[in-house]
């Protein structure tokens, strides 16, 4: 995937020149491209005057940030507590069994990528899978596909 | 001046210092690995833990990291006990399972008679037992090229995409801070290697001897506002050039004396 | 329009109360996390759609409102119609177009939408009347699921910002805090500190600007009581913010939002947003000399951010890891000034306090830990959801009066509390009392108020993996105990999962633990190993299962169990078609078999089996 530059420094000007908005800056960036194309950390830097390195750490250390392309469709399965003692580990092993990925992969046409959250906030619903922000409670087992398929 | 007492003994102590510090005076020894006098304490060892009261705490103690804490007037401070000891030995033995090459952490674990870790060993694991001491020097000295990246289990020091730190200078500092010589640096030819990244080395003027990187040279010659040709010759020749004006001069005020 | 004196906001709030006054009926649909995952949007969209057109007495289209977590999750989604109460559940769209014929035109009342108690069959019409409802009491959670967090009006008619008027009218900032103090409150976000205490010593301290901050990370997972005032009432965290500001002299403040709660920030950017227009932030609040305003902090995803040291790293845009600095962070907080740093719960309740009294609050909970407290109930429970309860009631009374009891009506085994940083309690101390102290001296801890109910199909040494693992994630990876010590204590627990531990390394296990809870750096190491602590403490016979006898009593360790059909199968092919491995053998209406070696052992034909056909061996 190539990334124009320029647009990445447009999102980064329209934010704060404030080293104390780094992490909002890179969710800036993050919300358009849906991750952190490898050249916005020296951009982010050179805008916030601070090392490369800084940047990188903060983009490593919080698990928000991604450093590799998603795909198009997110589907985030909950592993809270309640989720886990629910059964989150079978939505996981039917996704596998449906797509193909396991958390943490993306499709190789881009179209899905699977995220294990702890805990949405969602816990009275157990177990809860999340795809583009779109809620689903109750998630029985082997409708797992074919929610994400419907979307 | 604050009094406390350590191990029984009464001491004084200016206030702001830290219990490791009047420890090392009183010649006091407990482990430490992150400490550093160049460098802002950060207790990431938790090694030099040591266990604090004070009369009023209804014999309540708890435990905290000597190199960080700033003495108090009062405090009652034990330095070596059954549970010191079981902490600082597991903390060892845990490392022995991480670092299961370093000569290190198996010399300071030998003298708790940790031969092996009673833990599953990690045959890959390296050396670096993230005391953070090169970070933080190159925080001092150098450019901030390396931090910590990733976490918990994951964590690793490195330049940003564990790639040759674009800020790096090559200055070595965290190569000479790093305890357990897991930084690895090389001079070959005209050439320095640190980090992945490859420096030229400065070759002296007159002798011909390399010194540091160009880029630790500019970096000193803009913090320091020494003249740009400082590092055209290296730290002898420089002295003999000193010598000789020096020389120059004591030869030319004779002559005018005369 | 600018409130600029407290007379106008007086003068304010009678307006909007003549205004609402004209809206007889109100129809409340909740659009908190679990109504809204039921798709409740839709239904309030419909009824909006329907109720345009049509004419109904005393019905408005104002009169349908969009409400936070009205708490009854687990009958979501929900409509309920103020002001008889009525409390319709498990509302579909398909039902909205009857609701508005039947109950709000003919005033008939559509009794397969009522909720039932299962174990009485009784029917009951008004909500508050429901058990669930009925043992509650509400301070923090006061309005959430009552007002449409989006309208301030609807905060103000509801009494909102009077206790900011009430102090600004009359009463010195010390005068504030010392109501605070004899309230007794201690803070909800896990540790139980005297907020009047906190709020005192920043106020004492010298040093200049304070800092107030609000914790809204909410981390713990199996909690949400946080989540759903920030959505459900964000007006509530801003005046008690505003009141601490006074109390211990700040003008600026931040409140850390985690970022998994998207909802949250909106609503509470609204407010903010609002009460800078109204002139109840920013400069000369109500025309007085208050200053105070506020920004909302993003988290990244990251555990350990709920720690005071490292959040406030990350608010200025540090990496959250947490600092060792022996100076407390009331003094020497943000950029390292005094800061008070209180959380979300603790704040909402600050307004009531002030507005009735700390003698009131105080007589509420017991003498130790006043007032109420929220949890969310959830795990293998009937009513999960939303509750606040006073302090100092027992256990048994909140999973089996308000919570309904076990799902399924299976046997109860544990209760987590407190999260990762709390522990398992069995039912033997189901009479404890729930509050600060009585938790912490039986190995848990009330924490932020996360309260996850586990049946007899629960592996306690399951889920003690769970947690380590988690806090493996969540470590930030400074100290060597946290890292390496959790790290090895999650492979020796992984390893009893898998029938390979040994009697020595559970011995390894708690010598471990101990080094880890004195040795480490902040609260995520000192009290990682609690829940395999609490679970071995309680549950040692299952730990010893599965060391000596290889055996999962709960049917959840994989390398431990099979999976075997028996007589009772159908062959409906449900379990079939969900088998990944292909391990399930059978004909449609004969019985099916699973070949044990091909099984996977990941339960899917287990979860599917809707006659109980499956055994757990
Ligand atoms: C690892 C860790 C995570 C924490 N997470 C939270 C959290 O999510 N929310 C919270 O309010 N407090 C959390 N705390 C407690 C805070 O550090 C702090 O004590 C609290 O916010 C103070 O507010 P209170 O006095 O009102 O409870 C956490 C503490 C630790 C050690
Ligand atoms: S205890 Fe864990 S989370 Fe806390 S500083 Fe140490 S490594 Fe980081
Ligand atoms: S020397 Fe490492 S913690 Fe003090």
């Amino acid at each position: 995937m190539i990334i124009d530059s320029n647009k990445i420094q447009k999102v980064i000007d329209d934010s704060p020149q404030d080293k104390k908005q780094l992490i909002m800056i890179l969710q800036n960036i993050q919300l358009e491209f849906h991750y952190l194309p490898k050249e916005s950390i020296g951009l982010v830097s050179e805008y916030l005057g601070m090392p490369q390195s800084t940047v990188y750490s903060a983009a490593t250390f919080y698990k928000s940030f991604s450093l590799v392309p998603r795909g198009e469709n997110i589907i985030k399965v909950c592993k809270g507590t309640a989720c886990h003692i629910k059964g989150a580990d079978l939505i996981i092993d039917q996704l596998y069994a449906g797509i193909g990925i396991k958390p943490g992969q993306t499709t190789k046409d881009m179209k899905y990528t699977i995220e294990v959250v702890n805990c949405v906030g969602a816990c009275a619903m157990a177990p809860v899978m999340i795809v583009n922000d779109k809620y689903f409670g109750e998630v029985k087992c082997n409708r797992a596909t074919k929610l994400v398929k419907k979307g | 001046m604050v009094k406390l007492q350590i191990n029984g003994k009464t001491v004084e102590a200016r206030e702001g210092e830290m219990l490791l510090a009047v420890m090392q005076r009183m010649g006091i020894e407990v482990p430490t690995q992150c400490h550093h006098e160049a460098i802002e304490p950060t207790g990431n060892c938790r090694l030099c833990m040591v266990e604090i009261t004070k009369k009023n705490w209804d014999g309540w103690k708890k435990c905290v990291t000597s190199c960080l804490y700033p003495v108090e007037e009062g405090l009652i401070v034990e330095t070596h006990n059954d549970k010191l000891f079981e902490i600082r030995k597991t903390i060892l033995d845990l490392q022995l399972a991480r670092s299961p090459h370093s000569d290190y952490v198996a010399k300071m674990a030998s003298e708790y008679g940790l031969e092996k870790s009673s833990y599953p060993v990690e045959p890959q694991g390296d050396d670096c037992i993230m005391c953070y001491a090169c970070t933080r020097i190159c925080d001092v000295l150098g450019k901030s090229a390396i931090a910590p990246t990733m976490r918990g289990h994951e964590k690793i020091v490195a330049g940003p995409f564990g790639e040759a730190p674009p800020d790096c200078i090559g200055c070595l500092s965290c190569a000479f801070i790093c305890p357990t010589d897991h930084i690895k640096w090389n001079d070959k030819g005209n050439t320095r290697t640190i980090w992945d990244k490859k420096f030229k080395l400065i070759k002296c003027k007159k002798c011909g001897k390399k010194t540091i990187t160009r880029e630790f040279a500019d970096y000193l010659i803009e913090k320091r506002e020494l003249p740009s040709e400082y590092f055209d010759t290296c730290d002898i020749c420089k002295r003999q050039e000193t010598a000789d004006t020096m020389g120059a001069l004591v030869v030319k005020a004779r002559e005018a004396t005369i | 329009m600018k409130i600029d004196s407290i007379a106008k906001l007086d003068k304010w709030r009678k307006e909007i109360q003549t205004k609402q006054k004209a809206i007889k009926t109100k129809i409340l649909i909740c659009l908190g996390p679990g109504c809204l995952a039921g798709g409740s949007d839709k239904i309030l969209k419909e009824f909006q759609t329907i109720l345009k057109k049509k004419k109904i007495k005393d019905v408005l289209v104002e009169s349908v409102k969009k409400t936070g977590c009205h708490g009854f999750c687990a009958r979501g989604p929900m409509v309920i119609i103020e002001p008889l109460g009525i409390f319709y559940s498990k509302v579909k769209k398909v039902h909205v177009k009857d609701i508005i014929e039947k109950t709000l035109q003919k005033g008939e009342i559509i009794e397969k939408l009522l909720y039932k108690d299962p174990d009485t069959d009784k029917i009951y019409k008004e909500w508050r009347k429901i058990p669930f409802y009925a043992r509650q009491q509400k301070i923090a959670l006061r309005n959430v699921g009552q007002i449409d967090p989006d309208e301030i009006t609807d905060y103000i008619v509801n009494g909102g910002y009077s206790a900011l008027a009430k102090i600004l009218k009359g009463m010195k900032p010390d005068e504030v805090i010392d109501q605070v103090s004899k309230s007794g409150l201690r803070g909800r976000g896990g540790a139980g500190f005297s907020t009047g205490r906190k709020w005192v010593t920043c106020a004492k301290a010298e040093e200049n600007p304070h800092y107030v901050l609000c914790n809204g990370d909410e981390g713990d997972p199996g909690a949400f009581m946080d989540r759903c005032i920030m959505e459900g009432d964000p007006h509530t965290v801003l005046e008690g913010m505003i009141i601490c500001a006074y109390a211990v002299g700040s003008q600026e403040g931040y409140i850390y939002v985690r970022e998994e709660y998207p909802l949250a920030v909106v609503n509470l950017q609204k407010a903010i947003d609002d009460a800078r227009k109204f002139g109840l932030l920013g400069d000369n609040i109500l025309g007085t000399d208050l200053c105070f305003d506020l920004k909302i902090s993003k988290g990244g995803g990251a555990f350990v951010c709920g720690e005071s040291s490292a959040l406030m790293r990350s608010v200025a845009g540090e990496i959250g890891e947490p600092r060792a600095k022996y100076v407390r962070s009331v003094l020497k907080g943000l950029h390292d000034k005094p800061t008070v740093l209180n959380n979300v719960e603790t704040f909402a309740n600050i307004p009531v306090i002030i507005e009735k009294g700390a003698d009131w609050f105080a007589a509420i909970g017991t003498k130790k830990s006043t007032g109420t407290k929220a949890f969310s109930l959830a795990g293998k429970i009937k009513n999960t959801g939303l509750i606040e309860v006073p302090m100092g009631i027992k256990l048994k009374e909140i999973i089996y009066d308000i919570g309904g009891g076990i799902n399924d009506n299976r046997k109860f085994k544990a209760v987590q509390t407190g999260g990762p940083s709390g522990g398992c309690l069995p039912a033997d101390k189901l009479d404890l009392e729930v509050d600060f102290d009585t938790l912490a001296d039986n190995g848990s801890m009330m924490g932020s108020g996360g309260m996850v109910v586990m049946d007899d199909r629960t592996c306690m040494v399951d889920v003690s993996r769970y947690f380590l693992n988690f806090l493996v994630e969540e470590s930030c990876g400074k100290c060597v105990p946290c890292r390496e010590g959790l790290f090895q204590l999650h492979k020796l627990n992984e390893k009893i999962c898998e029938g390979k531990g040994t009697e020595d390394e559970l011995k390894l296990m708690e010598n471990l633990s101990k080094t880890i809870i004195s040795g480490s750096l902040c609260g995520l190491g000192q009290s990682g190993p609690n829940p395999f602590l609490s679970t071995i403490m309680y549950f040692r016979d299952e730990y010893e299962a599965h060391v000596k006898k290889q055996e999962c009593p709960g049917g959840v360790c994989k390398k431990l169990i099979t999976y075997k059909i028996n007589d009772d199968c159908n062959g409906c092919m449900a379990c079939l078609s969900v088998c990944a491995a292909s391990a399930i053998t059978g004909k449609k209406k004969e019985q099916h078999t699973i070949d044990e070696v091909k099984c996977d052992r990941c339960g899917a034909c287990y979860a599917v089996c809707n006659i109980n056909a499956i055994d757990i061996i």
